[in-house]
């Protein structure tokens, strides 16, 4: 009974990740969609770049908060958490830029919500990445 | 922008973005896309209108 057992986990255990796997979720937290492109999904990668752009190009205009505080309040370091999910656009705008958002602009909720939505966003394409170049999903 | 215009391009963001993650037929990202889009606009709108009751502004005097 034991040895069934063994053999039928054995059946339905998943593969090991392979460098592919992490080279596209690697990617894809680096830029948004590159995972997928990476592995030959060209459309959706394209197609995912351009929603979180989009998220990412509103959040900066209307002046949202990139958050970038990794102590102190909890609920602050999810959010610094969140919006690191954005990858290299984070790193450019945080550092290249020297952006970190405006509390006095009008647009600072609605921009702050955008960004953290496109950095999660981005976090959910990681995993499907992942997902895919493991053939977990197609 | 207005706040609903901003709304709206949130929801139709996310309505997009778990409609091509999560389905691969067009017709199946169309009815998911509806599924998350609509509600969150409605649901916003209702919310929106309940909060009329409840208006902002300097507290009422202490009688």
């Amino acid at each position: 009974m034991a040895a069934r057992n063994v053999s039928k986990n054995a059946k339905t255990a998943p593969a090991p990740p392979t460098g592919r796997a992490f080279a596209a979720a690697f990617l894809a937290w680096l830029v948004p969609g590159a995972g997928h492109v990476f592995l030959g999904r060209r459309g959706r990668g394209v197609a995912f770049f351009v929603i979180v752009g989009i998220a990412l190009g509103l959040g900066w205009q209307l002046d949202g908060e990139l958050s970038y505080r990794l102590a102190g309040h909890p609920l602050e370091v999810l959010r610094t958490l969140g919006c690191l999910g954005l990858g290299l656009p984070y790193f450019l705008l945080r550092l290249g830029l020297g952006y970190a958002g405006q509390l006095q602009a009008p647009g600072y909720e609605y921009g702050s919500a955008f960004l953290l939505t496109a950095g999660l966003m981005n976090y959910l394409l990681v995993l499907d990445a992942w997902d895919v170049a493991r053939g977990e999903k197609t | 922008m207005s706040h609903f215009l901003l709304m709206s391009i949130y929801a139709a963001l996310v309505g997009a973005f778990f409609a091509l993650l999560l389905r691969r037929e067009p017709r199946g990202q169309v009815k998911l896309f509806l599924q998350i889009f609509l509600p969150m606009i409605g649901l916003a709108l209702v919310v929106g209108w309940l909060m009329f009751f409840f208006p902002s502004g300097p507290p009422s005097p202490i009688p």
